[in-house]
């Protein structure tokens, strides 16, 4: 499985990271946003739903309490921070969203790993001190300059 | 469907089940409170058979009908009471959502009523409103878990969008700086208990300013200066501890707690504490005096907090600030039906084709 590593050195280095990364992002991609609290998952997620649909990353936030956020036809941000049970996910009915969907962000995605895609992509976030961050992407497809022109890139 | 004004007091039947909570309630002439029933009040009497989770849609299906028949019991009234039936459609879980939006439309539809739509934040506002004489134009300040909003509010219930949190939720912030200190989810109101207890001034924390709006507000930056801090020292003997506490008691006093928490953390939660309620009250008052607002509106789960309550008046100086009374911050239904009677007066129905709207905004900016 390939992965890459980038390093950002601030949030604005990270949300632009995101957009870059959004235009590999193909229709129907279902990426997991790991780490820990502060890492920058939230950060991230503006930059590729920025990308991706080109909403302001300021009308971006954190899905934890709602759990979901649409941002436009099909394309969902998720957080799953505050389930504990597998039951819990289960009634959020990632089922049907994955089926339709054309872009799902999930935070936390990885407690729950077997109701996660297989395929899905994985970005890891580690904190490397102050604002710098660590993120390393797997199995994403690599960059491609017409598909990123493409998605309006 | 004519609706006369001079036909007596008017009742509506408000539903809402947007997120965690089902809630069923009638409200008398937008403002009497007949009745206001929340599910999870009921979790300890088991009376719904058992624990309700609080969550999702299955589980909203499983508490609608008995929360809205208690509540028209408690009311002492039946269906043909009713002037119109109200239902959150939105902000909120399309799931959740629909299950009350569909209770609604089914009791509209059997008894020949008007259905009306309200906006989740909208009833927030008229958790205050509906209760208490605030002049207009007013500023609103809508906190909680999910949301953190300020509003101008003009004449004749006009909204203006002034600024929102760009990451997480003032609440977002408290619940999840009280798991990482090991005081469980949601530890929120354990914080602004514990809060008390220490130097406000003791932590020093630096917020960045907001490019681009102002009034718009951050909290992620926050949650992890909390995070750096607790890493800069090791509290991990601490954590543990009160995690066994919450472990063995989801529900422990004060006391217990404070036991459990050296002075230097409990100097961290009351400089945390009062950072939050610096940044929502500064963004307060500057667009209160922007906007020659006459009052201040402090509503949602978060309005409970001692700290925000205790500083607001003298924050806000000449202008009047008004909290709702602690039963109606957090979720409830009274506040849809009692938002739902302008709408009522002014003849605003909604067709049994209601949709459920996720991302439903009451104002632009």
């Amino acid at each position: 499985m390939n992965a890459e590593r980038f390093e950002t050195a601030s949030e604005e280095e990270t949300i632009a990271l995101g957009e870059r990364l959004a235009a590999r992002l193909p229709e129907g991609s279902v990426v997991l946003l790991t780490g820990n609290l502060g890492a920058g998952k939230t950060t991230l997620a503006k930059g590729i739903l920025q990308g991706w649909i080109h909403l302001p990353a300021e009308e971006i936030s954190s899905p934890t309490f709602t759990l979901i956020h649409e941002y436009a036809e099909g394309v969902y941000h998720i957080d799953l921070y505050r389930l504990d049970t597998r039951a819990e996910v289960e009634t959020l009915g990632l089922d049907d969203i994955f089926d339709h969907a054309r872009l799902v962000l999930i935070e936390w995605g990885e407690r729950f790993p077997e109701l996660m895609p297989a395929n899905s992509v994985r970005i890891e976030l580690e904190s490397a001190g102050q604002d710098r961050r660590a993120i390393q992407v797997t199995a994403l497809r690599p960059a491609a300059p017409d598909q990123a022109r493409e998605t309006g890139k | 469907m004519v609706v006369s004004p001079t036909t007596g007091p008017m009742k509506i039947l408000g539903i809402e089940s947007s997120c965690d909570e089902t809630a069923a309630a009638v409200v008398e002439d937008g403002s009497r409170i007949l009745s206001s029933v929340v599910a999870s009040q009921f979790d300890a009497h088991g009376k719904y058979g058992g624990v309700v989770p609080e969550l999702a849609s299955r589980e909203h299906l499983r508490a609608i009908v008995p929360v809205v028949r208690e509540a028209l019991e408690k009311a002492g009234c039946g269906y043909a009471d009713l002037s119109a039936v109200a239902v959150t459609y939105g902000p909120g879980l399309v799931g959740s959502l629909l299950v009350g939006m569909t209770y609604g439309k089914a009791i509209a539809l059997s008894y020949d009523l008007p259905l009306i739509g309200v906006n989740h934040i909208e009833g927030h506002i008229h958790a205050v409103i509906s209760q208490n004489p605030v002049e207009l134009p007013s500023l609103a300040l809508i906190v909680s878990g999910g949301h953190t909003h300020l509003f101008e509010i003009r004449e004749g219930l006009h909204y203006r969008l002034l600024g929102k949190t760009r990451d997480d939720a003032a609440g977002e912030a408290y619940d999840k700086v009280a798991k990482l200190l090991g005081f469980g989810y949601p530890g929120g109101p354990v914080l602004d208990r514990l809060a008390a207890y220490g130097d406000p001034g003791k932590v020093k924390f630096t917020l960045a300013n907001m490019k681009g709006n102002r009034l718009d507000f951050s909290f992620s930056g926050l949650k992890t200066a909390v995070l750096r801090w607790t890493e800069a020292r090791d509290i991990t003997a601490e954590v543990e501890a009160r995690k066994a506490l919450f472990r063995e008691n989801p529900r422990p006093t004060t006391q217990q707690w404070l036991e459990r928490t050296p002075q230097a953390t409990r100097d961290l939660i009351a400089s945390f504490q009062s950072t939050v309620i610096r940044e929502l009250l500064r963004r307060a008052q500057s667009s209160a005096e922007q906007t020659g607002a006459r009052s201040v509106i402090i509503s949602g789960g978060v309005a409970c907090n001692s700290g925000l309550r205790r500083d607001a008046p003298a924050k806000l100086g000449r202008i009047p600030v008004y909290f709702p009374e602690p039963s109606l911050s957090t979720d409830n239904a009274a506040m849809i039906a009692a938002a739902a009677f302008p709408k009522l007066a002014r003849g605003e129905f909604a067709g049994l084709d209601l949709k459920a709207e996720a991302n439903l905004a009451l104002a632009g900016a």
